[in-house]
């Protein structure tokens, strides 16, 4: 077996211990939540004792907990979610029209803001100290550091109250009433309400690539090769594509670490603009202690994460020569 | 290190040099004119979350502002009786926007504080010790990275009442893990130098190495990181409350900027939105700007010269 191989198997083996511990983690937590769902069907009175008992025991409440643990393992890892408690549907039927509208809204934003960033981090990072590098890192950090439902709200105020050019809420238009996903997402009424939580994540994203990739040129900037391709008479810019070249390894791991925690939605962003997705339903969810449904919610979110990281430190290992494959990895 | 003084001579000595420390870093603040400006802003902040509630005309959260006739002012534009508004429950916003600095300040400040020292310790260990602790402790690391922050810390809220200092501890659980991986890499390549191995050739013990040689070498990215998790916390707190699990009895940002989004006056009190919403993205930005104008100092891999 290669280094790389045993790297590599050493890596999957953490990744499915971590997922087993993750999941248990969420397991205890939601346990530990007070009452349950039914209470409230039990303090209506319209139930009788035989009848709770019978949906508890359709839930599998009634079992042991270890029974129920096991059970729990066994459901998640075979994606089978079981019933959500407040829908009355299966959970997978309630979760996968909301993640891929949540998918829908945050890869393309993501992939827009990777690339636009990164070419203008880089630029930045080549014209260091001038007046377009200042004003960009302090408008990023601005957009960066400050909660997305706050640019979100400062936007929904500029554009759509006052100017009055996209709609603040929502994904459709009430009275539209589409077929299938095609219909869904490729009408002009889906674009309109599009634009301004995807402007909004695009400029939430920005802040992190841009910076990476600035230090990574300034980083290069000095370092003999590129005096070898000044020597040799490349232009400016063609020595900026080389340098840049060289900083893409930082930028890729982080796009695949960002696309990981896509699942989780951008919580707050889908809130703000009552976007259908996969973040706003777990935050209905939990406060309707819907448990099946969140628990499959938060299993889906770090499951992406864990598979994210691993192919992160894949990447970087293939790539990068210079990390050792033999201990844990050093930065 | 070793020389022997007189215990007060030393102390001054040290006095000094920590003087002389917190000039230097004044004037090197002073450079860069946008963490100058940020310097400004988080001093204000400071300001306002310790003397904001002494500050403040009304309750922010008893009072209620009538008018001439006695009849309760809701929704009411700035003017002469709310000089910020009122909100729609006829509350005084000035008086809400004083008080509620002060539970942003403390979750910023403890939670950021937390993060910083959970991260640095966890980290120096970690580097310095290798082998199986560093494998122990990185692995921690991994699962609280795997499992998604505000998922989480909604699904803890809702079991256990909401109050400052638990957020604070959430927060700060859950954040740990940013400084501790970098804090990490830095104690790897400190741990190889000369001064370091001649220290425990010398027959330092590990903790007197960890703490004198290895420590002070990787504080500077210690602190930086520090100051970063004090903008996360007022962000994750700010976002918490925002979704209606903040401190109930406490009135903060987030919370007044849930309050005018659920009760759908955003189009119109725009009196009530602006100052939460400017004071959140202020202060989290001045301490980012902050952070950035050092980061240019500490990171060796930027520190090239122009």
């Amino acid at each position: 077996m290669s280094k790389f191989q045993r790297f590599l198997l050493k890596r999957l083996a953490i990744s499915v211990l971590l997922t087993l511990v993750a999941v248990s983690v969420i397991f205890v937590v939601l346990r530990l939540l007070p009452g349950s769902p039914f209470e409230a069907l039990v303090t209506s009175g319209n139930l009788n004792q035989e009848q709770i008992d019978e949906i508890r025991a359709m839930y599998g409440l009634d079992q042991s907990i270890w029974k129920q643990y096991i059970n729990y393992l066994g459901s998640l890892l075979t994606f089978q979610f079981g019933y959500s408690i407040l829908r009355s549907q299966p959970v997978w039927e309630v979760l996968e029209p909301r993640l891929i509208n949540s998918l829908i809204l945050l890869v393309p934003a993501l992939v827009t803001t990777a690339i636009l960033s990164s070419v203008l981090g880089m630029y930045a990072g080549w014209n260091r100290g001038s007046r377009l590098e200042k004003a960009s890192i302090v408008s990023t950090t601005l957009l960066r550091s400050t909660p997305v439902f706050i640019t979100a709200i400062f936007f929904i105020i500029v554009f759509a109250y006052n100017l009055e050019i996209v709609p603040a809420l929502g994904m459709r238009s009430i009275r539209a009433t589409p077929d299938g996903y095609l219909e869904t997402f490729v009408s002009l009424d889906f674009l309109h309400h599009y634009l301004l939580p995807f402007t909004v994540a695009v400029l939430y994203y920005s802040g992190d690539f841009l910076l990476l990739a600035r230090n990574g040129v300034v980083e290069k900037r000095g370092s003999e090769f590129l005096k070898l391709h000044r020597a040799k008479g490349l232009t400016e810019m063609e020595q900026l594509a080389r340098a840049g070249r060289n900083s893409m390894l930082p930028i890729l791991t982080y796009f695949t670490l960002r696309l990981g925690m896509i699942f989780q939605g951008l919580i707050l962003l889908e809130v703000v603009f009552s976007w259908p997705g996969i973040g706003r339903e777990l935050v209905l969810a939990i406060q309707q202690q819907d448990y099946p449904l969140v628990q499959a919610a938060v299993f889906i979110m770090a499951l992406a994460v864990i598979i994210a990281n691993l192919a992160a430190d894949v990447l970087y290992a293939y790539f990068d020569p210079t990390v050792s494959t033999n201990g844990g990895g050093s930065a | 290190m070793s020389t022997e003084t007189k215990p007060e001579a030393e102390l001054y000595k040290r006095a000094d040099a920590l003087w002389t420390t917190v000039r230097d870093q004044f004037a090197f603040l002073r450079q860069d004119p946008m963490a100058f400006a940020g310097m400004l802003v988080v001093a204000a902040f400071v300001f306002l979350g310790l003397f904001g509630p002494y500050l403040a005309l009304h309750d922010p959260i008893e009072h209620t502002v009538r008018g001439d006739g006695g009849s309760v002012l809701r929704l009411t534009a700035p003017s002469a009786d709310a000089l910020f508004g009122t909100t729609a429950y006829g509350k005084d916003v000035l008086s809400q926007f004083l008080a509620g600095a002060r539970p942003t300040l403390i979750v910023g400040l403890f939670g950021g504080l937390g993060t910083g020292a959970l991260g640095f310790t966890v980290g120096v260990v970690s580097g310095y010790y290798g082998g199986w602790v560093d494998e122990l402790l990185m692995r921690l690391t991994d699962l609280t990275f795997s499992l998604p922050f505000m998922p989480m810390a909604l699904l803890l809220l809702t079991f256990m009442t909401p109050n400052i200092w638990l957020i604070t501890a959430i927060i700060a659980t859950f954040l740990w893990k940013m400084p501790a991986r970098v804090v990490r890499s830095e104690v790897l390549s400190v741990r190889e130098r000369t001064f370091v191995r001649s220290a425990r050739a010398s027959g330092a013990s590990n903790l007197r190495t960890m703490l004198y040689h290895v420590a002070p070498n990787v504080l500077p990215i210690g602190f930086l990181y520090t100051a970063y998790g004090v903008a996360w916390a007022i962000a994750a707190q700010a976002s918490l409350a925002f979704l209606g699990f903040g401190d109930p009895t406490m009135t903060s940002w987030g919370r007044m900027l849930r309050q005018v989004f659920a009760s759908g006056n955003m189009r119109v009190a725009w009196w009530w939105v602006l100052p939460p919403a400017i004071g959140i993205a202020a202060i989290t930005t001045s301490v980012f700007l902050i952070g950035r104008a050092y980061e240019e100092v500490i990171n060796p891999e930027i520190q090239t010269d122009q």
